[in-house]
């Protein structure tokens, strides 16, 4: 009970600072915004060939706006020196964790539903019947980005060049997510059957499963050292 | 209380704290003085079991230093240079928050009476963003009387304190102490000290010399 408080707090402390500072989603979205338009302008393409290259772009802003996010989580903890608060908090870190990869994970699908429809009008995409399959890869999909992300924000929190090595360090281990996401949503894009993607989504969900336990146990390590 | 064996603490080649020996029983006040770049935040981010000793090992409150951390955790408050504060939220959101993280739910009026106490309860509703220093330290101060532990740690604490804070600052103290509480503090500042501490010492190089506070002399502050 005691660890779902310390859950709940996190999460609440952190969507109030964000919702007063705004520091973390406008940054996000005007990054995005940026790539998701430079794309539009460089490509010239019909419907058909939109589907093919689309989620690849997609994915490319999602990650790239989700490691701005990710900087952030533990970046602003270093303001009057509130990681020492949380490092001495008389509780296993797997709560901070998890309540950090959940704020993360808010932040980051909160985005993606909020870019999607730019991504849908810029290429002139149809989606409709697809929607719910392309929610369950973005989905599927931030969870493992936040739950892998959020152990190396509060690693990299204290290192001098943090936001040049969390990118380095995140991204080698992402490459499952962003390749098993950009099948799966080129897939549903496509109006493929199900079973022809479905080994990607399978994918995404033991990718989930295996980071968020071994970050959890990961991050009692991370906090104390 | 406190007892430290042989603590030290080195970071690369460089040597913070060599062989510190320290024992702080119930209801003391033990003054930490020394020159900047002496130790003495580092023997007390130890002792909050923020850093890790190289050698030697402490106890607090019998528990194991390095062994019993949740535990000790527990008991044991630690007012540092950084004010552990949010500047997005307010008083009362601050308060909330870090002491929900210790398993404490204050009411209403504990959170008010604190503030009040503090005397910044007209500000409570004002995000910390702008809040003043020695309001900050306030508002710290506010935080640890709330979660009222048995140990507490002060480092450098009548900084950014006028002279009414300084004496909240002691009165609380002083309160800590008659109810068996122990007290660490780190200080320069000699005369705001000597009214609340029981015995000092003086940090040079990371070694600790024990003296009895009366026989502190102003240069040996230096």
């Amino acid at each position: 009970m005691t660890s779902f408080n310390v859950i709940r707090w996190i999460v609440w402390k952190d969507f109030v600072t964000e919702l007063r500072s705004r520091e973390t989603i406008s940054s996000m979205v005007f990054f995005a915004l940026i790539v998701i338009l430079i794309f539009s302008f460089s490509f010239s393409m019909d419907q058909q060939a939109a589907r093919e290259v689309i989620a690849g772009i997609m994915w490319v802003a999602f990650a790239f706006t989700g490691i701005i996010g990710l900087g952030k989580s533990f970046s602003t903890e270093l303001q009057n020196d509130c990681l020492e608060a949380l490092q001495m908090v008389p509780e296993a870190k797997g709560a901070i964790y998890l309540g950090k990869v959940a704020a993360n994970f808010a932040f980051m699908f909160l985005v993606e539903i909020l870019l999607f429809p730019m991504f849908v009008i810029l290429f002139n995409l149809e989606v409709v019947e697809e929607i719910s399959l392309l929610l369950l890869v973005f989905f599927l999909a931030t969870v493992g980005l936040s739950a892998i992300g959020t152990l190396f924000s509060a690693l990299t929190v204290q290192i001098r060049a943090r936001e040049v090595m969390l990118p380095i360090l995140l991204l080698p281990l992402v490459v499952p997510v962003m390749i098993a996401a950009v099948e799966a949503t080129k897939g549903a894009l496509n109006g493929d059957p199900l079973a022809m993607y479905e080994q990607w989504l399978e994918l995404l969900v033991i990718y989930d499963v295996v980071f968020t336990v071994v970050s959890f146990w990961m991050f009692e390590f991370v906090m104390d050292s | 209380m406190i007892a430290c064996h042989g603590i030290g603490k080195t970071y690369g080649h460089f040597q913070v704290l060599r062989d510190v020996n320290l024992a702080i029983a119930e209801g003391e006040c033990f003054a930490l003085f020394g020159p900047n770049g002496s130790g003495k935040t580092t023997l007390l981010k130890v002792l909050a079991t923020l850093e890790r000793p190289s050698t030697g090992h402490f106890e607090i409150l019998g528990m194991h230093g390095l062994k019993d951390k949740e535990a000790i955790r527990a008991n044991l408050m630690f007012l540092a240079h950084g004010t552990h504060l949010y500047d997005e939220l307010n008083a009362r959101e601050n308060l909330a928050f870090a002491l929900a993280l210790r398993g404490h739910h204050p009411t209403d009026r504990d959170v008010k009476r604190a503030l009040d106490r503090v005397t910044i309860g007209a500000f409570a509703d004002m995000k910390v963003r702008h809040y003043s220093a020695g309001m900050k330290k306030r508002l710290a101060l506010a935080k640890t009387m709330l979660a009222n532990p048995k140990i507490l740690l002060l480092d450098e604490p009548f900084t950014a304190l006028d002279t009414a804070g300084t004496e909240i600052l002691r009165e609380y103290v002083r309160e800590r102490l008659s109810d068996n509480g122990t007290v660490l503090l780190s200080t320069h500042d000699y005369d705001k000290t000597r009214p609340i501490a029981s015995r000092a010492g003086i940090l040079r190089h990371g070694a600790l010399q024990e003296t009895a506070i009366e026989e502190l002399q102003s240069d040996d502050l230096v």
